[in-house]
């Protein structure tokens, strides 16, 4: 029962298809004249079919079997298939649910963490969706960084803070801190600020200027000693570096300026100088050349300050930084720094507990924190149940080698309570949104690209195919867009596919990572769902044209194709006009231009000798030649036109002179005269047979004469014997009149017959219309009263001449009237107008109208009255021969007159129209 | 006794005519060639031939030359042959008349009777007198207002009259329906109609045999009317 309904849907679907032949379309359009008889007869016939309710007609069938062999059957349709368009709806589903997908991956298998220092990402790919947060590397990263960050922020503490805490007042060793990454010197020449003081300069900027200074002004610029610090180690072992030492017993500060130059004795250069503005001076209330004696200890003294109060700058936002971070409370690393110089220990830390048996801080610290790493330098010991390696921590350590002493222990943990909202918890969120799922995502990406492949396949297979109602078979169907020529189908789909490609790539690069993943996915879904609209879009309507062999058929190449070639057909056939015309002129522009270019050239080389005229005068030469032959052609061709005009003109005779005519204008002179001479010929012939036709009528109706005349003279003596009986009586009457219409008839018979052989001659003279018509009512005033006709004459009172012969024109006149009497209805008026006319010329006119109206309901038209043997009433019972307005028309027309019947109605009409005659 | 002969190759018609002719009183002698025409012609005392212009052996053209060359007879054609060109030769060449076939016996026995009155009568006939008017068979007599065609009395209205008799006085000038108008009614012809033309076919019904052939008052179509120079 469901099956049945389907089935009837399927039907019904199908209905709304419009099917026509392929040839039907354009096809037929561009079909040559030869194939257009059949082609047309095919395409009534298709009409026909098309005019049935189901769409196809029956009979259509066997036209297709007979063109199945030559071409694909290809059917136009408006919908597409039911079934087919759900696949068609999965495939953009498959391909929207692939990208959100993969998209959700690849956005979801980042981490990124934005940091004063940049973005740094991490990518999650890779990670064991097993393993806890803590285990992955994600998190040992973030570890790794944190551990290198609080060593950092230990070493900044240690150059900025006394007693872990901040203290402005601390003296700062501008040389060994700018060597503090190396060993400091046996004794070395320095200059001790304040912390705060340094800061302060880095902020506001050093300030150098260049002045020009006598050796006396240098003398009391610079100072005659200098003050060196000494470095003695005591017994320490190691290197000694900037603070990882107690160096305060170690150093001395030894003044050399006593036992060196006299200042009278030491005489100083004049020289020009670059100095450093002193805005503070040194803990000792100095300026910083009072430290030094020469230039080069001083450059060297402004280098180290520069250096210091640079990095120091830098450091210091650092140290604000990282405190906040690790001392405010905002991060979820637990450190904890000791380092003990030659006894006295200093700790930074932010466990509460600063104090303490090693051992108690280590338990508070496992305590809160499921990750650590612990290490002791001096001990060399490493403890950690994270993935950093002790090589890593010590790596760390030596970077800052300077601030760390020997006897250095660190403690960095994470609290895995997450209390602090920090980069492990961000970490920590997106690692258990995205890792566990990843597969997942993956794999229904990876799910949906074979779907989409899958439909690909089955709609390759399917699409276009239609089934033929009528026939049942399998045929192709074409949508409107598979008719738009395939070139700019094929360019349309790439520039949309690559123009979408590249947008997205665009887009990529624009928002990847700058934007939120969810953002993202719907860009991509967005963006899938137009490509794969685009893309089934154009991809199958190729398929739907290579199925319905229309590819070809529909491109532009075919048709460009077809125009070239039959430009060639054209060419070819026209080979000898083609190359009669273009190669005679092409040699004379060739010729031409090369005397042109030699003139030139020999007039530049042979200017003196007048050698260069000879081939200007060549050019000349050849040019009136070409000139002279142009004109006798355009003379020959003046005269055959002339012949031809007069041939047309009816000047039958004349002959194109053949004298002087070459090639082709001679072949036109004789192909013009021998037409002429076969149209004479023809023209002749008929005239002639017309002559012998209007012969034979009249030979003949002399020989019906004869015999009509014995009829005629026999009844009337019959009528004289007093017949008594009147049946008798009656038959002699029909007798009588048939006899007399024979006579009528064989008259005009011959009279006809020698008008249109133009047997007649015509003796013009200048004919007063207003008076023949006159005569004429005069004359047939009797035949008028007895059929109760009105005659009414309207048209000027006065004269109106026209030339013509006067028993002719009175027979015109003679045979409308006659006309009018027989076939007017009785009681009506007769209206004979003359009216005054101008014709296109502007030459007046008479035209003279005759109007009744028809006893009979005419059935014949205005045409045909005018044709021999026609008359109004098909019963031909009346009297007449029915030659009478053939007569009339062909007379006016020998007569220069225009003879017009109009019939509207019962309204009978004759027009005739004569040139008017000057009076 | 008038002495007719009827010269035709077609028996039937002369025989037809033998029996108009005959009826109206006149002897009628026959012969179907234009070669027997002559000898009887030669033979009998014949005062009038009707004779066809197509017949074997000797036509009726040839025939009426040598005819013509010693008798002045009244001589009719009797002829299919209707085009003008015929009936001017068949004129031309003697002939006094041309009726054409198939005619109507009683225009033919007319047409007999008016030769026969103007050969025997009329012929002769030569009165002075200023007040006689006369074309051909046609006479006037505006002293008496009589008006005779071939001796035989017509009666015309007063207007038919003075129309002929314009027509007559001018013999060959053509009239047109102003002139005629103008000279019968004394007033000016201001969009003259057809009364005139009426009168002038009411005129041609009365004095001519055949009214479609008119052999005095003849029309000039377009132009007027006129009385022929005979």
């Amino acid at each position: 029962m469901d099956d049945q309904r389907m089935q009837e849907q399927a039907m019904q679907q199908e209905d709304i298809l419009t099917m026509e032949q392929e040839q039907s379309g354009q096809e037929q359009d561009r079909s040559g004249p030869e194939e257009k008889g059949g082609q047309r007869r095919e395409k009534r016939r298709r009409k026909n079919a098309a005019g049935d309710v189901s769409g196809f007609a029956a009979q259509d069938g066997e036209g297709q079997t007979q063109e199945k062999g030559g071409r694909k059957q290809t059917v136009r349709r408006r919908h597409r298939h039911t079934g087919l368009s759900i696949l068609h709806f999965l495939q953009h589903v498959a391909l929207v649910t692939a990208a959100v997908l993969i998209v959700t991956v690849l956005s979801g298998s980042y981490f990124v963490h934005y940091t004063d220092k940049g973005v740094e990402s991490y990518s999650l790919i890779g990670e064991d969706r097993d393993a806890p947060f803590e285990e992955s590397t994600l998190f040992n990263r973030l570890l790794g960084k944190s551990v290198s960050d609080v060593i950092c922020y230990g070493a900044i503490r240690s150059q900025m803070e006394t007693d872990a805490a901040f203290n402005p007042q601390k003296e700062i060793d501008v040389t060994a801190f700018a060597g503090r990454y190396g060993e400091l010197p046996g004794e070395y020449v320095t200059a001790r600020y304040y912390l705060d003081d340094l800061l302060k300069w880095g902020q506001a900027g050093l300030e150098y200027e260049e002045v020009y200074m006598t050796g006396d002004e240098v003398n009391r610029f610079l100072s005659f000693g200098r003050t060196v610090t000494k470095v003695d180690p005591q017994g320490q072992s190691g290197s000694f570096k900037y603070l990882n030492s107690d160096l305060s017993g170690a150093t001395q500060v030894v003044d050399v300026s006593g036992n060196l130059l006299n200042p009278e004795e030491n005489i100083r250069d004049d020289v020009q100088e670059t100095i450093l503005k002193n805005r503070y001076r040194t803990v000792d209330g100095k300026k910083l050349e009072e430290h030094v004696s020469t230039w080069n200890d001083y450059h060297m003294l402004c280098e180290n300050l520069s250096s210091t109060v640079r990095d120091l700058a830098v450091n210091y936002n650092n140290y604000l930084s990282y405190r906040d971070r690790f001392d405010g409370g905002n991060s979820n690393i637990v450190y904890f720094i000791s380092k003990t110089i030659n006894g006295k220990t200093e700790i930074y830390s932010n466990l509460e507990r600063r104090t303490g048996s090693e051992a108690q801080l280590k338990k508070e610290l496992m305590d809160r924190c499921g990750r650590y790493v612990l290490y002791d330098a001096s001990a060399m010991e490493f403890e950690t149940n994270t993935m950093i390696e002790e090589a890593t921590l010590r790596y760390l350590f030596n970077g800052y080698e300077y601030a760390y002493p020997q006897d250095t222990r660190i403690m960095i943990g994470v609290d895995t309570g997450y209390g602090a909202e920090d980069v492990f918890t961000m970490a920590r969120a997106r690692f258990g949104d995205f890792v566990p799922w990843m597969w997942q995502y993956l794999a229904g990406g990876i799910a949906c690209i074979l779907i989409w492949l899958l439909l690909l396949a089955v709609l390759t297979m399917k699409e276009g195919r239609v089934r033929r109602k009528d026939t049942g078979e399998i045929v192709t169907g074409l949508c409107p867009e598979d008719y738009i020529p395939t070139e700019v189908m094929a360019v349309a789909g790439i520039a949309l596919l690559w123009g979408m490609f590249y947008g997205i790539s665009a887009a990529v690069n624009r928002f990847w990572q700058s934007v939120e993943g969810g953002f993202l996915v719907a860009l991509a879904g967005v963006s899938a769902l137009l490509v794969s609209l685009i893309f089934s879009f154009f991809y199958y309507s190729f398929v739907r044209r290579i199925r319905g062999g229309v590819l070809w058929r529909e491109s532009i190449l075919r048709r460009m194709g077809r125009s070239l070639g039959k430009w060639m057909l054209y060419a070819f056939e026209h080979s000898t006009v083609l190359i009669r015309v273009w190669v005679p002129l092409g040699g004379f522009v060739l010729v031409n231009a090369g005397l042109v270019l030699f003139t030139a050239y020999m007039f530049v080389d042979h200017r003196e000798t007048g050698l260069w005229l000879l081939p200007l005068l060549l050019l000349l030469a050849l040019d009136g030649g070409v000139g002279y032959i142009m004109y006798r052609s355009a003379l020959a061709r003046e005269r055959i036109l002339e012949g031809i005009r007069l041939i047309r003109g009816g000047n039958l005779s004349h002959k194109v002179g053949e004298d002087g005519l070459y090639g082709e204008d001679l072949d036109l002179a004789k192909a013009v005269n021998s037409i002429g001479e076969s149209v004479r010929t023809a023209v002749e012939t008929s005239m002639k047979d017309e002559r012998m036709k209007a012969d034979l009528i009249t030979n003949v109706s002399h020989d019906i004469k004869t015999p009509l005349t014995s009829i005629i003279n026999y009844v009337n003596l019959i009528k004289r014997e007093n017949v008594k009986d009147p049946k008798i009586r009656e038959y002699i009457e029909v007798l009588d009149a048939k006899s007399q219409r024979l006579k009528q008839l064989t008259d005009d018979l011959v009279e006809a017959s020698k008008i249109s052989s133009g047997n007649i001659v015509l003796q013009w003279e200048k004919i007063n219309l207003v008076e023949l018509l006159n005569q004429t009512i005069g004359e047939f005033s009797q035949k008028f009263e007895e059929k109760a006709l009105y005659p009414v004459l309207r048209g000027p009172k006065g004269s109106v001449f026209i030339e013509a012969d006067s028993r002719r024109i009175w027979r015109v006149i003679e045979n409308l009237f006659n006309n009018v009497v027989k076939y007017a209805m009785p009681g009506t008026r007769v209206y004979i107008d003359l009216g005054l006319w101008e014709d296109e010329q502007k030459q007046p006119l008479v035209m003279l109208s005759v109007k009744n109206i028809s006893a009979q309901p005419l059935k014949v038209s205005a045409q045909e009255l005018t044709e021999r043997f026609i008359r109004g009433d098909e019963s031909r019972t009346t009297e007449g021969s029915g030659l009478g307005l053939s007569i009339a028309k062909n007379l006016t027309q020998a007569q220069r007159g225009e003879f017009e019947i109009v019939v509207d109605g019962d309204l009978f009409k004759v027009n005739l129209m004569f040139p008017l005659m000057e009076k | 006794m008038t002495n007719i002969l009827v010269c035709d190759d077609d028996k039937e018609i002369v025989d037809a005519i033998e029996i108009y002719l005959m009826q109206e009183g006149y002897r009628v002698f026959r012969a179907c060639d234009g070669e027997q025409a002559i000898q009887v012609l030669k033979e009998q005392n014949i005062q009038l031939l009707i004779i066809d212009i197509m017949m074997p052996r000797l036509d009726g053209i040839h025939a009426t030359l040598k005819i013509r060359e010693y008798s002045s007879i009244p001589i009719i054609f009797l002829s299919a042959r209707s085009e003008d060109t015929d009936k001017i030769l068949g004129l031309n060449i003697g002939a006094d008349d041309y009726v054409t076939k198939p005619f109507n016996p009683l225009e033919l026995v007319a047409r007999v009777k008016s030769n026969l009155r103007r050969y025997t009568q009329l012929g002769n006939l030569n009165v002075e007198n200023n007040a006689l008017f006369s074309v051909g068979g046609l006479c006037i007599n505006d002293d008496t207002k009589e008006v005779t065609v071939d001796g035989e009395s017509v009666r015309l209205t007063p207007i038919e009259y003075n129309i002929l008799l314009l027509l007559v006085k001018n013999k060959g000038k053509v009239f047109s329906i102003d002139q005629i108008y103008e000279n019968i009614w004394n007033e000016e012809a201001i969009g003259a109609d057809n009364t005139v033309a009426v009168h002038i076919r009411h005129i041609r019904e009365k004095i001519e045999i055949n009214p479609r052939e008119p052999r005095y008052l003849k029309v000039v179509w377009g132009v007027g009317y006129k009385i022929e120079k005979q």
